[in-house]
This record gives structure tokens, sequence and C-alpha cells, in this order.
């Protein structure tokens, strides 16, 4: 029966409404436990992981000031007049973050189905390939739905959102009380947050023909350019920003359609331009949100189409110094433009580039094409005449007027110490103030306090031009989901831990000292024979550094999930691939169902699934939701120090034996066992210290031997290449003398002894004495007591 | 005395004491310790004379935890004998457990000075002690060329031209720790 309203014959007056019929659900795999999990379903799992790894807050500041009895004052763990504690509202801070982060993906996702449907129907199917049956492992395991069009996907969406209404809910004063509960509702927000990242993707993918695994697509992707020296400036450019494709997908239509594609360029930043890139491999990526501030001060655009997320709030003003019109496309980002959806396009293009307004709205985005591509031709001629970045005069006159009070260095959230810089360029050397280019985010927060003026930023980008023109690397193109033929041949060695890991490089720019870290982690990574993901920010940061020869590192290493892969999956969105691929290990390679079973797969995941997500510039409330849904799942991350600001940690205390304990399901036995993972959620100091931390965050209870030697291989050269010795804590992951890194085995074996007290039968070069469990090749891991087999007698 | 922290913004709220020190009130504070632990970061490998600073005081019997990659300098130095290597989120962590065994098993310790760490890291870190290692009472002071008002004791800020000045303090509050 179809959904609509029946006229029942005899009976004219009366009419039936048929709302959503109830379809016969073809049985594809059993209904797990817990399908659309409500916010206490999983709260018993939430428990286990925060019983491990106990929140740790460090508060940003001491006050509430969310009600008219406030302000309040917590500091020392006081309540405040609703009788909330310091610790939970440090919980009830970080559950809106993830609201924020939560909404913002699940609110695009639902905006990009409203306008894929409009323009494909809600019939357009999701078909990946021969390579993927699996095509949407998060929405199968949370909601126990297998979707087949795009249409399925407002069933999820309808789930995420009365969900996240709910959550919301218990940030009101008077509501929750407890830190606990608070995150656990934040767990289960960034549950949602990778649902709904899911859906986003998997509809754009199918509706817009991404790569997946037709032909062209996994490991076949292109390399497309990368960097604000890519752009060539001749042509009239086009400039993306945000992260909702159809506007800038509309734009390569319209290119395309009209022959324009070598006449005109499409450049993007952040991860409008990863998703651009998927659709149109022309486009270029100029750069990550870091860089934003300076690629519109360059002036580089001669129009600028922004959507949504990660825009600066200040881009009309900054674009209108530069004489560049803008177009928002976007509810959600307005951004006070008036709205000229449905005028004549012309009418709006002239308006645009005679300057009368600075920019327009457009909200229809298959009107966006015709206006931002008549708009950047007619305008290009114009702004080449005009004078926009700063000739050596300005410069040193700038430099000069700079009297070093400091003030500047105040502002800046990384501390550069910009006023000594300054004068070293007034005396001729400019490499300490170009030096800063790439260390700096691009926040603007100096200029206004410098007392001179100066316009920081700018003279920082001038010392650095010679250099800003020569960035230039090679991304390849985001591929979206990992295969499942691709999970059949890694599933075991990444259980048995012979592929040491999988490091997953995500999120935003906000480092501690420059984007040349996400090109180390990823390469250090990669040398070793782990599989590198990398989504959003970090894939083109990564991209913007080179070796001895010249080659990126998407150039030195190949694109397949396997070993010693460097896989750019896609944009934020793409990032619930990643997820997608430590469920699907637990699907394909261990045959577990996945139908609404969030839980069990949780579980198999944080025992013998090596990987770690490490977010070093972590910076919005996305990445904060991001990486609470990749906890949930059992997958631990690192962050960069600025993560600090997110004010809470899950971290794990190897010193209380209580805190390690695990069941073997075979038969219900229970053993004290090492830290493996240590954490949930670390911040390191610096990019030395988290290599060697990632590498210990890759441990599993269930790793074998052979996997434990190469883990542990890893984490002590790490150690010892940055660190400049022995881990403290090595031996805690020794469960017998084969996991010993096979080099070092006797090295090590008498460092056992001697250090340890540990007793070592020589002849034999065995362990007899010392570890806390014993190893066993068919130990079958669980935290979950209900999936024991069979109770010991 | 108050200050301008060192990142503008970072005004924590009412509670936060901020008091600008002396390196000799600073010394005298950790002289009178029951258990002091120095914690440094990776900032004191930017000149060997910090490293030095760290040493020293380690020699005066206060044990180091060595965060970030700050071991690096304490290995390449060879002084390594009551240097703990430990994560500072890890460490701070730990600090808010009265509990804790401490890094050498003899317990918590009741001052603990900052040194050599990334700002915003450690007034984090600060922040959490402050707040959280309230029973019993647990003193951070930051011996950086920063204000932080998550100490209960810290320096001025100090610009780039100011570094000897800030070396001379350093001088001084080592100088006075009797142990
Ligand atoms: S919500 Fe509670 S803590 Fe916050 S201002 Fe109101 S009474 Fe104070
Ligand atoms: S724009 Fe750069 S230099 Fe200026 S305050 Fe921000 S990070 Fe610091
Ligand atoms: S605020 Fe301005 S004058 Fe002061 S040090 Fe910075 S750039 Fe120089």
């Amino acid at each position: 029966m179809a959904k609509g309203i029946l006229d029942v014959a005899g009976l004219e007056n009366v009419r039936i409404f048929i709302g959503e019929v109830a379809e016969e659900e073809e049985e594809w795999e059993p209904m797990g436990p817990h399908p659309k999990p409500g916010i206490t379903t999983l709260r018993n799992w939430d428990f286990k992981l925060l019983q491990r790894y106990k929140p740790f807050y460090a508060p940003f500041c001491d006050m509430c000031c969310l009600c008219t009895y406030g302000k309040c004052d917590l500091s020392g763990n006081k309540k405040g007049a609703c009788g909330i504690r310091m610790d939970a509202q440090q919980g009830r801070i970080v559950l809106l973050a993830c609201l924020i982060g939560c909404t913002a993906h699940a609110g695009h996702a639902r905006h990009l189905l409203h306008d894929l449907i409009r323009k494909f129907g809600r019939d357009a199917p999701i078909d990946f390939g021969p390579e993927i049956a699996v095509e949407a492992p998060l929405t199968r395991l949370i909601t126990g739905i297998r979707p087949k069009t795009i249409g399925d996907m407002e069933e999820v969406l309808d789930y995420i959102e009365e969900q996240i209404v709910q959550l919301s809910d218990a940030l009101h004063t008077g509501q929750e009380g407890s830190f606990l509960d608070f995150e656990s509702k934040a767990l289960h927000m960034g549950m949602l947050d990778s649902l709904a990242k899911e859906v986003a993707d998997i509809i754009q993918i199918a509706a817009y023909k991404l790569p997946s695994s037709h032909p062209g697509g996994g490991p076949d992707v292109p390399l497309v350019e990368v960097g604000l020296g890519t752009v060539d400036t001749s042509k009239p450019v086009i400039l993306v920003i945000g992260h909702n494709v159809p506007p800038a997908a509309d734009i390569a239509d319209y290119l395309m359609e009209h022959g324009l594609e070598d006449a005109v360029e499409l450049a993007g930043i952040c991860c409008t331009a990863h998703d651009t890139t998927r659709y149109y491999p022309k486009a270029k990526i100029v750069c990550a949100l870091g860089r934003q501030l300076r690629a519109i001060r360059l002036g580089i655009a001669d129009v600028i189409v922004v959507d949504e997320q990660c825009i600066r709030a200040d881009i009309v003003e900054l674009a209108q110094k530069t004489f560049t019109p803008v177009i928002a496309t976007n509810d959600k980002a307005l951004h006070g433009l008036e709205d000229r959806t449905y005028d004549e396009p012309d009418k709006v293009v002239k308006d645009l580039v005679e300057g009368k307004v600075p920019g327009v709205l457009i909200l229809d985005p298959e009107r966006v094409g015709e206006v931002a591509v008549k708009t950047a031709m007619q305008i290009a001629p114009k702004r080449r005449a005009m004078k926009i970045i700063m000739d050596d005069e300005e410069f040193q006159r700038w430099v000069r007027l700079c009297y070093q009070c400091g003030n500047c260095t105040l502002a800046c959230p990384n501390g550069l110490r910009i006023g000594s810089a300054m004068a070293k360029a007034a005396t001729g050397d400019t490499k300490p103030l170009a030096e800063l280019f790439d260390l700096c985010v691009g926040c603007g927060r100096c200029e206004q306090v410098c007392k001179r003026h100066i316009p920081i930023v700018d003279v920082i980008t001038k010392a650095a031009y010679p250099y800003v023109r020569q960035e230039r690397g090679k991304a390849r193109v985001g591929r979206g989901p990992v295969w499942d033929t691709e999970i059949r041949d890694v599933g075991a060695p990444i259980v048995l831990g012979t592929i040491p890991g999988v490091i997953a490089i995500i999120g935003c720019g906000n480092y501690p000292n420059g984007t040349r870290d996400a090109y180390l982690i990823t390469k250090e990574f990669a040398d070793r024979n782990y599989i590198v993901v990398l989504t959003g920010c970090m894939a083109i940061d990564a991209a913007l550094w080179k070796d001895e020869e010249g080659r990126g590192v998407y150039e030195t290493h190949h694109g397949r999930f396997d070993a010693g892969g460097v896989i750019n999956i896609g944009s934020c969105v793409s990032n619930a691939h990643i997820h997608g691929a430590c469920i699907k290990i637990a699907s394909i390679y261990a045959r577990r169902n996945l139908r609404g079973n969030y839980e069990e797969i949780a579980d198999y995941i944080l025992n013998r699934v090596g990987a770690c997500g490490v977010a070093w510039g972590a910076m919005s409330q996305k990445a904060a939701s991001i990486a609470t849904g990749f906890n949930r799942l059992g997958v631990p991350a690192v962050v960069g120090p600025h993560g600090t600001k997110y004010r809470r940690a899950y971290l794990g205390r190897p010193d209380i034996e209580d805190d390690w304990k695990i069941i073997d399901a075979r038969d219900g036995t229970e053993y004290r066992f090492e830290p493996a993972p240590q954490h949930l959620l670390v911040a390191c100091e610096t990019v030395e210290e988290a290599l060697p931390m990632i590498a210990k965050l890759c441990f599993r209870p269930s790793d074998t031997d052979r996997g434990r030697s190469i883990k542990l291989t890893h984490y002590i050269d790490l150690h010892e290449k940055y660190l400049g010795c022995l881990p403290p804590d090595w031996h805690l992951f020794v469960r017998t003398a084969t996991d010993l890194p096979i080099a070092r085995r006797e090295e090590l074996l008498k460092r056992l002894e001697d250090e340890h007290g540990w007793k070592i039968d020589w002849e034999r070069k065995r362990i007899l004495e010392g570890p806390m469990r014993p190893y066993d090749p068919s130990f079958d891991p669980t935290n979950l007591p209900r999936l024991i087999r069979k109770k010991k007698e | 005395m108050a200050c301008e922290p060192f990142d503008i913004a970072n005004v924590p709220g009412p509670a936060a004491l901020g008091v600008v020190a002396t390196p000799e009130a600073m010394a005298s504070v950790v002289s009178s310790a029951r258990r002091p632990l120095l914690v440094v970061g990776s900032e004191i490998l930017r000149d060997d004379f910090y490293l030095d600073v760290a040493i020293e005081i380690g020699r005066k019997g206060i044990p180091i935890a060595a965060t970030g990659h700050s071991i690096k300098g304490f290995v390449q130095k060879g002084y390594t004998d009551n240097v703990h290597i430990i994560n500072l989120h890890e460490l701070t962590n730990c600090l808010r457990d009265p509990e804790w065994r401490g890094l050498d098993g003899g317990g918590s310790y009741d001052v603990v000075i900052f040194f050599g760490i990334l700002y915003y890291y450690a007034s984090q870190m600060l922040s959490c002690i402050r707040n959280f290692c309230v029973r019993p009472l647990m003193r951070a002071i930051s011996i950086d060329r920063y204000f932080h008002p998550n100490a209960a004791m810290s320096f001025p800020n100090f610009r780039p031209k100011d570094e000897d000045k800030y070396k001379e303090m350093l001088k001084k509050f080592v100088e006075n720790i009797r142990r």
C-alpha cells in the first residue's frame, strides 16, 4: 500500500489518511538488542568506559552564567545556586559542545538530503559498486536500517533529531546533576554525530556519484593540487568555503556545461574543497581552515561562495577589503546579505560586479553556478588592476613602526613572539617573520590590539610571500568508504596486530607548532606500515610538505586501505567511514552481527581493533563530538595541547589494578590486563611526545604475540627516537618472551630481570614469572558478561 | 599584585588568585613543602640554561616529572636519577587523587612547580589543580616566563628582550630553595 489519501467507495465523505506504511522488512540480518538506542539504552556501556577511563576536568572558566541565579562561582568544585557542582557543570559544557558539533553535522545532513531529494529524487539508489556491500555500517549498527535509497535516510535523520532534542533538554538548569550521566549523554551525542556524518556522506556519494568502488574510485582516485600557490590567478577564480557541496557542484556543472573548465579556476578551502574535488577533480584545494583569513586577504578570489561551518564570521567585511563579492548559500550562515535567490541572474551579477552590494544570498544551490561564474569572469579584469598585496616599502614602514610592546603576543593563541620578529625584519632579516607564517593559526586577534594598527597578518604573509607562492602539494581525492574487499584482506592482520594500527588523522588546524606536524605524523606511521587515514583539514595540511626528493606523502605512499597506505577519506563527514571500517572489521572479518548491536561491536573494537584517532589541531565543537563518537565506539584519540581547552579528557590509570579487569568470553574467567588502550582521550604537549603515545594507544588485549611484538617495536622505537630513551611502561605490555621485539629480545629480557625482577629461563629464553597475565592466542576478551559463552563450572 | 594573563582573555573567575610572587617567596613555599614536585615541559629544551635549572632543583632532592618530550634533555645531560617520564594530562589526573602513590611510591605532593610548559596546556592543568585538588590543598606555582592566573603563585610575563631578567629570577629561586 502506498502513502497517501484513500477514498473509500460508497463512503464519499470518508477519507482515510495513510501515513508511513510499514513495509515488509527484508530479514537481512537478525535484529540485535539495541536498535535506535535511547538516552539510557547504552548507559551501561558508557559507565563501563567511564569506570576505566574516568572523566578528567580542567575548567576553562570557573563560572556559570546560564541562568539568572548566576553568575555562580563554582571554583574549588563548589555548587552553583541550582545545586550543580563544578565537575557536573564541566560535563554539561562538554555535552553542550557535543550538541553544537552534532547539530552541525545533522543539520548539514538534513539540509543536504532536502536538496538532493529535490534534485535526484527519494529513490536515488545507494550503490557503491561491486566492492562495497555494507554500504552504511553505522546506520545498520545504530538504527538497524539497511538503506537502499537516499530517501531511506529520512528515517535515520528522524531518529537522530529526536535524540538530539532529548539530550539538549538535559542541559537545562535543574535537569541532569551527575557528571557521569552528562558524560554518558555526551557519548550518546557523539554516537549520533557519527551517524549524522555517515548519512551526509552517503547521500552525497550516492547522488553525485562521488568516488566509491565504481571504476576510478577507492585507491585509484586521482591526485589533486593543494596549496596557496596552486591557484592560477591569470584566470578568474571562484573560491568556495565551508562544508556543503551542492552550490560548488552547481558551479562545476555550469563550468562543464559551458566548456569553461580551463577558463575559470574553481578552488576551495576546508571540507567543501575536499568534496568539490571528489566531484570535479579539476578543482583545487587552496588550504585548510587555518589559512582561511590569509587566503582571503591575499585577494586570490574573484568571488567567494560560502556554504556552512568554519566560515569566518567577518567574511563579508574581509572580502570587501579585497573587492571580492560574497555569495552566501545556506540559511545557517546568511551574513546579513540580501536574498536574491529568484532575481534575474544577470541583474545579480551586475550588482556584484559593480560593487553595488558586498554580496548576495542565493539559497537554491542550483542557481549559484551561473551567478558565481559570470561574476568571477566579469570582475576578474577589474580586480587584476587593483593593488592587493603590500609592496616592499609599505612592509618596511610597518615593521619599523612596531615598538615591541608585546600586546600582540598576549593576544595570540599560540603566544607568537611577533614583536621581536618585526624588529629583525626592520634590520633586513625577514626570516623570523616569515617563519611565523606557518605557526600562525590565522585568527587575526593580534591586529586588534596593536596600538600602531599594524596589519600583522598581512605583514607576516608579505614576509612569507616567496614561500606562499611556492606552496604546492598534492593530495589524493577523498575516496569515501573503505571497501569490504579491503577489509577482508586486512581484518585479520589488524586484529592479530601484525598491521600495528589504523591511525585516523582528522579534524581542524589549531596546531601548536604549524602544519608540518600533520605531515610528520602521517609519514612516520605510514613508513612503519600502519594504515593512515585522513580527513578534513589535517588531510589537506599533510599534503603541504615534501621529502628531500620533493614528493608529498600522498605521492610516496599508496592509497589502499592496507599497510603503509596514506588514504584521504574525504571531508569531515567522510570520517564516518573510519568508524565504518572498524565496524566492518567486526562484521566482515569476525562475522559479528551489526544490526542494532552497538554495544557488542564497540566492545569488539575496543578490545581488538588497534585504531587511534589523532586530532592534533582540534578546534571546533564538531571535533569534540567527533572524538566523543569515536570514543563510544572504542576508538581512543590523541589531541594537541589546545585540546585541553575542551575541558575534559578520558584518562586511564594503570596504577589502579581494579580498573583493568577483562573477561575471557570463552568461559567467563576474569583477568587483570595491560592498559590497552590506556586512554580514550589524552592531550600531548608536542608532536615528539604524541608519536609514541599514538603508537601506545594501538595496543589491544587481543594482540597475538607476533602483533604485540610489532606494536612494541614501534612504541619503543618512537619513544627512543623522539624522547631519547625507553618508555617507562614498556614492560606492562609484555605477556610472554615472544611479545618482545625480535631484534632486541635478549636485551629486553635482561632488563625485565634486572629492572623489574622478572624470572627468566635463559636456556629456553622464556619468561617464568612477571607478566600480569599469561598469553593465550585464543583469548577472547570482552567487557560484557552477557557475551560469555559457557560459564566455568 | 596581579598582572595580565599571558593569554589575555584567560581570566578564569573570581577565585583565581593569580599572585605575582618574588622568587624568594616561591622558594620559601617550596622549602617548607612536605613533598614538592617539579613538573617540567618541553619548553625547557629551548636553552641549556633551563635544563640546568631543572637539574639543580632536582639535585636539591626535589623529584622531577618530565612531561612532553623534556626527558630528552635530561637523558642528553646524563641526569635521570629522580626524573620520571609522564604525560602532563596523566600526571594531573593522578595529582587530583589524594590516594595516589606518587611517582616514587611515597604518596602525593603538596606543592607542584610548573616549569617550561606550553602556556595554555599548563594553564588548563593548573585550573584542574586549583579547582579539584582542594582536600588536601595542593599548591601549584609556576616559574615560567608567563603570568598564570590559575597558579597560586607565578612570575609576571617576560618579553624576549627581558630573558636575562627572567634568568636572574630563576637563579634566585633556585638559590633560595633549602631542603
Ligand atoms: S545554571 Fe546553575 S550554576 Fe549556572 S548560573 Fe544558573 S544556578 Fe548558577
Ligand atoms: S593571526 Fe596569527 S599571529 Fe595573529 S594572533 Fe592569530 S595566530 Fe597569532
Ligand atoms: S602589538 Fe603591534 S607594536 Fe606591539 S609588538 Fe605587536 S606588532 Fe609590534
